[in-house]
Parts: structure tokens; sequence; C-alpha cells
């Protein structure tokens, strides 16, 4: 279209401001109801997803147990422990398995000075740390090869334990005891989501290198191992396998799942995983049957301006307007309220998403406000309305206009 | 030149046709000013909106300046229209939402003018009737003489050799009025060809032709002295 005519078009626009501000808003409220309908539901998910990769991703969590079943002439209710040799057979039966760990715990006095809590002590080895998602703050490690060699006295805290030892202060490079053991600090936990623990949340917990522990606390057995698979499918069958090693070393049926006890974070995971999935979904279409609503009042209100331009259609065809000018006035017009509508309530939709995600969030496992409180903008859900609405109002649009062209322009005029 | 044989222009009123035009015969020469009178519903706006290309008539043979007019596409009639053509109607027809200067500067866009071109001829025309210091305002806060005038430089600002006027005063008080038709008078001095609709005989007074419409028919095709 000609410049000049664009520049007429845009100062009848600018004139027309409050006959079209009904429509601009509609669009507006439209996409911010939507965007932030879905904003909020991809944030559940994603803070479902990373609580529940608090405890780990793709972990399998095997402990001992008592027999269940007769087996080999063996009496049933015989207690099956674990024992550190056993992380060993099984990374040799199992190459499918990626990683591996043992983990022995003891609830210790730990001491800084005279504030003192009684905690877990867990004995782990370096794998530990991404397995269960544990990532140091700036400035701090987790237990690594070398601690463990050299059974090094070091111990990384989890950061309420942090807190109730050191308050404000670094504890990295400090010392505390542990049951009157020095132990240097070599790392503090990042604060994480966690939706399941056992034996309290890691917040709670202190970790130290599984050698060290062994030699202080001269506890013989494990009372947990933490296993990896390569792939997060094979996570059932690596569970019987799991119990078809152990059970032929211990001598237990391997269907007996008393015996030896294992968490499948994976199939939890995945179970849950799809309630939230259903649910985004969920609010997606709810979503989508607003925008339809939407959709028939904003195409409503679009056929109501073209109409009630008719008239003045008329005196432009009388001056020697074209069809395409009349044609290319509406879907101006059109386009223009989308974007400004769009514009509004794609930018006030931004900023209560930005501002929700400033207020603070509790690291419990029951924080609800971490589900809430971190809604996700994404660029996706906005380009996916400003597509669907756009194309709803340039046809809202082009139909009326095309319309309007096509009349004699004496029956234009005369339209009341 | 305008040339008009039997034209007819049927409307269909629900089932039944109403014959509006019955056959008009009527030529127009260049640089006349002709007066349309009549009985109300005698036809008058009918035949103004088909000599205008505004409307088609329903058979007969319409010549603008030996053109055939019926067989022009809608973008070519716009066209005619746009070059040939200046509309002066009864309520102003002006557009609300843009100032008085854009109105008269419509024309000009639809026939491609340049920004320069066009600002000088709207200034022009604007100042001819005497409005340029209210250029930058829009129809609602203008009296009805002076839209009348904005419309009239609309009409004018493409040069058009022919303008058409469908009650031009009719909305007007007669101090208006008279300003409209002085104007009028100037155009056709200036030769303009002036082909007005009226029921005054004051302002009908103003034209030198007089065209008698009664039921669809013209009474008189001859010119009166
Ligand atoms: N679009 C239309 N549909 C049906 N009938 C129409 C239409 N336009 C005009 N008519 C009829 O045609 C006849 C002539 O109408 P027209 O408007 O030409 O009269 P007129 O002479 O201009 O009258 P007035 O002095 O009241 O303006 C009238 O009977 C009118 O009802
Ligand atoms: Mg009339």
């Amino acid at each position: 279209m000609k410049t000049h005519l664009l520049k007429l078009y845009m100062s009848e626009l600018r004139n027309r401001r409050k006959k079209t501000a009904l429509i601009t808003f509609a669009i507006g409220w439209g996409a911010l109801s939507l965007l932030l309908l879905m904003s909020f539901g991809r944030g559940m998910s994603e803070t479902f997803s990373a609580s529940f990769k608090g405890l780990g991703d793709n972990i399998l969590i095997v402990y001992g147990g008592q027999t269940s079943k007769i087996h080999q002439g063996l009496p049933k209710g015989r207690r099956i422990r674990l024992y550190p040799e056993d992380v060993d057979l099984l990374r040799s039966r199992i190459p499918e398995i990626a990683e591996i760990t043992p983990e022995s715990f003891s609830r210790f006095e730990m001491r800084n000075g005279d504030r003192a809590v009684n905690r877990n002590v867990n004995g782990v080895n370096p794998c530990f740390g991404f397995m269960r998602n544990q990532i140091p703050q700036a400035g701090g490690r987790f237990v690594n090869d070398l601690d463990i060699d050299g059974s090094r006295r070091v111990v990384f805290l989890g950061w309420k334990v942090a807190e109730e030892l050191f308050g404000d202060e670094n504890p990295v490079g400090r010392r505390i005891s542990l049951q009157r053991v020095p132990f240097t600090v070599i790392g503090v936990m990042k604060r994480k989501l966690q939706s399941s623990a056992y034996e309290g949340m890691d917040s709670d917990q202190v970790y130290i290198p599984f050698t060290t522990f062994l030699n202080l606390y001269s506890q013989r057995f494990v009372d947990r191992i933490h296993i990896q698979p390569e792939k997060r499918e094979q996570s059932k069958w690596l569970e019987a396998e799991i119990r078809r090693v152990l059970g032929r070393k211990y001598r237990f049926d391997p269907k007996d799942e008393y015996a030896n006890q294992i968490w499948n974070t994976v199939e939890g995971a995945e179970m849950s995983g799809k309630v939230f999935k259903g649910i985004e979904i969920f609010l997606a279409i709810i979503g989508g049957l607003t925008l339809l609503i939407g959709a028939v009042g904003v195409t409503n209100l679009m056929y109501a301006v073209v109409k009630e331009r008719t008239r003045e259609i008329g005196v432009k065809m009388a001056l020697g307007a074209k069809r395409r000018h009349i044609v290319y006035q509406f879907l101006l017009e059109a386009m223009m309220i989308f974007v400004k509508g769009t514009m509004w309530g794609g930018l006030v939709a931004f900023n209560i998403v930005a501002l929700v995600r400033m207020l603070p969030i509790s690291y419990d496992v029951e924080g609800i406000a971490g589900y809430l409180l971190r809604p996700r903008f994404s660029a996706d859900i906005f380009l996916l309305f400003v597509t669907v609405m756009g194309i709803l109002v340039f046809m809202s649009g082009i139909f009326p206009a095309l319309r309007a062209s096509r009349l004699n322009p004496v029956d234009a005029l005369r339209y009341e | 030149m305008i040339q008009l044989n039997d034209i007819r222009k049927v409307y269909q009123m629900g089932k039944l046709p109403f014959e509006a035009l019955k056959g008009i015969d009527l030529t127009i020469e260049s640089g006349e000013f002709v007066a349309v009178m009549g009985p109300s519903g005698s036809g008058k706006s009918t035949l103004m909106n088909i000599i205008g290309c505004l409307d088609t008539a329903s058979s007969g043979e319409y010549h603008l300046d030996e053109r055939n007019v019926a067989g022009l596409s809608f973008d070519q009639l716009s066209q005619v229209r746009n070059r040939k053509i200046g509309f002066v109607f009864q309520n102003f027809n002006l557009l609300p939402y843009a100032t008085s200067f854009e109105n008269v500067e419509l024309p000009l866009l639809f026939n491609g003018k340049s920004a320069k071109q066009r600002k000088e001829r709207v200034r022009e025309l604007l100042d001819k009737v005497g409005l340029w210091e209210w250029h930058r305002h829009r129809p609602t806060e203008l009296s009805g003489g002076q839209q009348q005038r904005i419309a009239i430089a609309r009409a004018l600002v493409n040069e058009p050799p022919i303008l058409l006027a469908d009650e031009p005063t009719g909305n007007l008080d007669s101090n208006s009025g008279r300003e409209i038709m002085e104007i009028f008078q100037g155009l056709w001095e200036a030769g303009k060809t002036v082909i007005m609709v009226t029921h005054d005989n004051t302002v009908a007074g103003y034209a030198k032709r007089i065209v008698r419409l009664l039921d669809g028919r013209v009474e008189n095709g001859r010119k009166s002295a």
C-alpha cells in the first residue's frame, strides 16, 4: 500500500482510539489470561520435576530387608544386610549400571564452638553428589576421589546444618567436630526443591567420604546402595537384575521383594510427571476454550467496527478509492488493534510473572509456594498465542472488509 | 459531455420490481449549470447517482465524454469518480475521524499525488473556501456551512470538470446556502459543469437550465433559455 494512504489511515485510527478501546482491551485481556494460565501451569510442572530431581534423577535406592519366602530350605524372616563388597559385585555383574555408591549413616553430634546439633552423618562416594543432585554452592565442592583414597576428614554440609552451625558465616574451610573428631568443611549444598526423602531432607544431612566413615565408625554393613542405570528405561529391568545377583549371594528368592527393598525413583517420577503433564494439558485446553470464546467476541467486535464505518467506505469510494484501498484499511485496523492488545496483554503477563517469581519460596517438602510462585513465561506460549489470535483477528477483519469493499458506493453511502 | 439514452433504474422492493427511472433521455453539455427539480420520490437522487457513477443503470446507455460507462470495472469507475467528478452531498459526508486537511487531501491520495503537490493543492483549496485556519480541526468542530465548504474544497481538489451536488443547501440556513451558491456560481463561471438537485426555487435560480423530473421521467428535455 502506498505510504501516504497509510498515514491517513493511521491518523484515522488514532482518532478512533476510544471506539476501538473495547476490542483492544478484549484482545489484551485474552492474551493476559491465557499467558498467565499457561505460565503458571508450566511453572508447576517445572517445579515438580525440579523437586523430584531434588532426591535424584533416575536413581534406584537399594536397601537390605528380611526374607518373606522360604528359599533353598532357608526359613523366612532372615535378615539381609548389604556390605561394601556388594557395590563392586553389582558393578561387575551388571554392566548397565552407570553409577553406583554405598551410603551409610549414623546420627552424631556435630559442633562448631558452642553451637551443636544432632544430625545424620552419611558416608558416600563422589558420584553420590551429582546422582542426588547435590550441587555445591560457589566456593565449595563435594567429596572427591582424593578424599576417598586418603580417607580424609572432610565434610559437605546440607544448607540448613550450615546455617545452624555457622549462621551467616561462610563455613567452607572451617572446622567442625563430628562426635569430637575434627573435620574440615569442603562445601555447602545449594538450595534445591525436594519432594521426597528418607531419613530427613538433604538440607539436614552432612556427607563425608565413605572410607572415612568406615574407618571412624566401624559399621561393617552399608545402609543403602544408590544406583543409576545408563538408560532411564532400564530401571525396571535393573531391579530384577539386582535381586538376581544379590539373591544368589545371600540366597534369597529373587522374587522376594522384602529381602532387599528397592526404591525406584524413575517409576515414581514418570507417574507423577504424567500427572503434571496432564494438568498442563488440561490448562491448555481451558486456555484454548477461553481463546475460542474471546475469538468469537473479537470477531463480533471487528465486524461491528467495519459495519459502523460503511458510510465512510461509501464516501471513500465516491472520492475514488479502489477496492483494495478499502480492504487494506480494515486489515490495517484489525492488525493495529491486535498488535496493541497483544502487546499490552503480553507485557502485563510478563511483568506479573516476573514479579511473582521475585517472591521468596521455602524449600521444604510442604512448600506449596514453590509450585505457585514460580510461573514460567515462555516464548513458545506467547508465540502460540500470537499465531492463533493473529489468524483469528485477520479472518474476522478480512471478511467484513471484503464484504464492505464489494458494496455499491450508493448502498454504502446510504447505510445507516 | 453527459449523454443519457433511455436510462432506466429498477429497484427490487421485496418481491415487486419498482421502476424509479422510466427511460431518461438527457444531454448536458460541458460548462452547463443545471438544476434538477421535482417532487420527492421522482428519481432525482437516483439520476444523480447514475450520472456520478456511484450506481449503474438497469438499462439504457450512459456516455460520459463519449465513453460508455456501462463497460467499466469497479476500479475504473473509481478512477472516473476520482478525476472527472466532484461530489457535494446534502449531509456533507466528511470523514469523521479525519481533519479538514485530511478530508480535502483524500481524492489526491487516491490519485497518487506527491506530498508536496497535495500540500499545495489542499492549501489552495482551503484558502479558496476561506477555511485554511481550520485545517487541523475535525468535522464535528465545524458549523454546517463550514463543513459544506470543506466538502466543496474536497470535491474540487482533483480539478474535475463536473461538479454534482444533491441538495447541497438542504441542511443549511439561508445565509450559508447563499454562500455555497455563490461558490457554485463562481465555479460555473470558471468553466465547470455544475449539476445540482434542489427543492428551493431561489437556489434553482442560480442555474441556467432546469430539468424537471416527475415520476421517473423528464418533464422538459429541452433547454429553458
Ligand atoms: N435503494 C433503493 N431501493 C428501493 N427503492 C429505492 C431505492 N432508492 C430509491 N428508491 C425509490 O426510488 C424512488 C426515487 O428515489 P430518489 O431517492 O431518486 O428520489 P428523489 O427524487 O431524490 O427524492 P427526494 O427529493 O426525497 O430526495 C423513490 O420512490 C424511492 O423510494
Ligand atoms: Mg433525493
